[in-house]
């Protein structure tokens, strides 16, 4: 399909496109011949590519707390959550519990005596019960982790 | 066949992405300013809320925060349905949005697919994708899946999507498909069929095409037709081109004054420059309307059209705000209150090799606009559209001192929902 021509027919442009996070590429310019590596002149990497499967169903969270710490997800951290992301048992997750959202591992080893459980990744917080009087929806799997470390 | 993919209760869906607590509750979003209620959710429509019905008559009738209020948030909308729309455009062989809430697919050469399965597929996708739920209409021509579109939306039954395949199935839907509903036909053309005995889409269809040709002699009219009986008349390319960018607005109170109509005209001109950017294209005609408002006929009416065609095309942010000036003040007359104004980008074509023209190209100038207009979008894009202005769309503060409020600090949205997927500052927290 003519991709062109619907980017150009005014309405549509992918989020990819619009989105595409662009790192610098360099090339030493010699003036006056054809650099040799011109040939093998590849797209820069692409932040996106690598880390976002699913665009369309991914969304930025802002960790807040040392419930995680322990998986490496620290205080002030930005997660990418995943909503087409399969979610299987042990997998972190940010989850819509009660009012409020959060980040913990998932565990369905319970789920046969009714319930679930939100597990943190430190020992100084406990674990969070999910039962049928809970109000719990899940909103993807974590698939990244990202931090400034320029304060270090 | 052709399917249209339609989302449910758009705004209100939106507001709900990142609030599942409100699922099942009743919510409304309300008009820029705040004016009155513009989408609701099936639940305020169960309780008898109007479209239209303005916010301090609903405050006044759930006075204790029964219903949930949102502000439009258009920034959050664009994102969350340009996410729909990718998935559907990803979904089908060729794909053209038609509006915020809406495209279409064409779905040639997938007619030996089970394609109501894969309607019902789709929706449960993008549900589970982006938190969206769409009813989806799948017929032989797009009149008929718009149709099947509203059935799939308002009966459960239907999985979220309706295919009309058969003649059966056409004449049923056809025969409880009021008139008025009808895509194509409007509210006027809908009274004159309806004084002629004509009450549902079936009663169109059923009379022949020289009784339609007789009465309403109307090309839309005569289409509508056709495509209600099965014979496919409206070209995919009708669907999708937009012509023209406009960017227009009604004014909160009335303008009276130049300087105030001049401010609004230049943010409605950078916000159709930031468009054409954002959809790598450009301008060759800018123009400007205003008018007074029709329903106070106790004041003088006024309305004009002034438009200027560019030696160059152009989408950078101070040209087009320049030429909008201009043919502003060309057509802005003394004495009169102003309830209306906006700004049409015209003559649009994609921004690579634009005709130079070279009486008035600069190519310095040109980079100069360029690199400008990149900062612009940077800055905007991180820190939140209108960020960063031109000194012309600041608007005067109400007391009166400096020129410091931008256009949507002077537009009320008291019950504004942040920028989830947008500004890095307001996406979600997660303890």
């Amino acid at each position: 399909m003519d991709e062109k021509k619907l980017i150009d027919g005014a309405d549509y442009i992918t989020l990819e496109d619009a989105k595409r996070l662009k790192l610098p590429y360099f090339e030493q310019v010699a003036a006056g011949f054809p650099s040799p590596a011109a040939d093998y002149q590849h797209e820069s990497l692409d932040m996106n590519e690598k880390f976002v499967h699913h665009p369309e169903a991914s969304y930025f969270v802002r960790v807040k707390g040392e419930s995680m710490t322990g998986v490496g997800i620290l205080d002030g951290d930005i997660c990418l959550a995943d909503r087409q992301e399969e979610i299987a048992d042990g997998n972190i997750v940010v989850a819509f519990v009660n009012g409020g959202l959060t980040v913990k591992i998932l565990d369905t080893s319970t789920k046969e005596q009714g319930f679930l459980r939100l597990l943190p990744a430190n020992p100084a917080y406990p674990p969070i019960i999910i039962d049928a009087n809970d109000q719990f929806i899940l909103q993807g799997k974590v698939t990244s982790v990202h931090r400034d470390t320029r304060k270090y | 066949m052709y399917a249209i993919v339609d989302c449910d209760n758009c705004y209100v869906s939106c507001e709900r992405v990142f609030r599942p607590d409100l699922n099942g509750k009743p919510v409304v979003v309300l008009s820029i300013n705040d004016g009155c209620v513009v989408a609701r959710s099936n639940e305020a429509k169960a309780l008898g809320i109007k479209a239209g019905l303005p916010y301090y008559q609903l405050k006044e009738r759930f006075p204790n925060g029964e219903i949930t209020v949102f502000s439009s948030n258009y920034e959050l909308y664009g994102d969350i349905t340009d996410r729909v729309m990718s998935l559907v455009r990803k979904a089908s062989p060729t794909f053209y949005r038609y509006s915020i809430d809406e495209g279409f697919c064409d779905l040639s050469g997938m007619e030996h697919l089970d394609l109501k399965r894969w309607g019902e597929d789709l929706s449960a996708f993008i549900w589970k994708a982006t938190r969206m739920p769409v009813s989806i209409g799948i017929a032989p021509t797009k009149t008929l899946a718009k149709m099947a579109s509203h059935y799939a939306k308002h009966y459960p039954g239907f999985k979220h999507c309706c295919y009309i395949d058969t003649d059966e199935r056409r004449q049923k839907a056809l025969e409880q498909y009021d008139i008025e509903e009808v895509w194509g036909i409007g509210r006027r053309y809908a009274a004159r069929l309806q004084s002629l005995g004509v009450k549902t889409a079936l009663d169109f269809a059923s009379h022949p095409e020289s009784w339609v040709r007789a009465m309403l002699n109307n090309v839309v009219a005569i289409r509508t037709w056709k495509e209600l009986n099965a014979i496919d008349c409206i070209p995919m390319e009708d669907m999708s081109k937009k012509k023209s960018i406009c960017t227009s607005r009604s004014f909160p109170g009335m303008v009276t004054d130049l300087t105030a109509l001049r401010t609004s005209i230049s943010n409605f001109a950078a916000r159709c420059a930031e468009k054409l950017r954002k959809q790598q294209s450009v301008a060759q005609t800018v123009c400007v309307f205003i008018d007074t408002n029709h329903f106070r006929e106790d004041l003088p009416q006024y309305w004009n059209m002034g438009e200027e065609r560019l030696l160059t095309p152009t989408n950078s942010t101070q040209q087009i705000v320049q030429t909008a000036t201009r043919c502003m003040e060309r057509i802005f007359r003394q004495g009169y209150h102003y309830k209306r104004a906006g700004v049409i980008a015209m003559g649009i074509s994609p921004d690579t090799g634009i005709q130079t023209n070279f009486i008035d190209y600069d190519a310095e100038r040109h980079e100069k606009l360029k690199r400008l207009d990149e900062v612009l979008d940077k800055v905007n894009r991180e820190y939140g559209s209108e960020t960063l202005v031109l000194g012309s769309q600041q608007y005067t503060k109400p007391e009166g001192k400096g020129k410091a409020d931008v256009f949507r600090n002077s537009i009320k949205h008291d019950f504004r929902s942040p920028c989830y997927t947008t500004r890095w500052s307001d996406i979600p927290e997660a303890e």
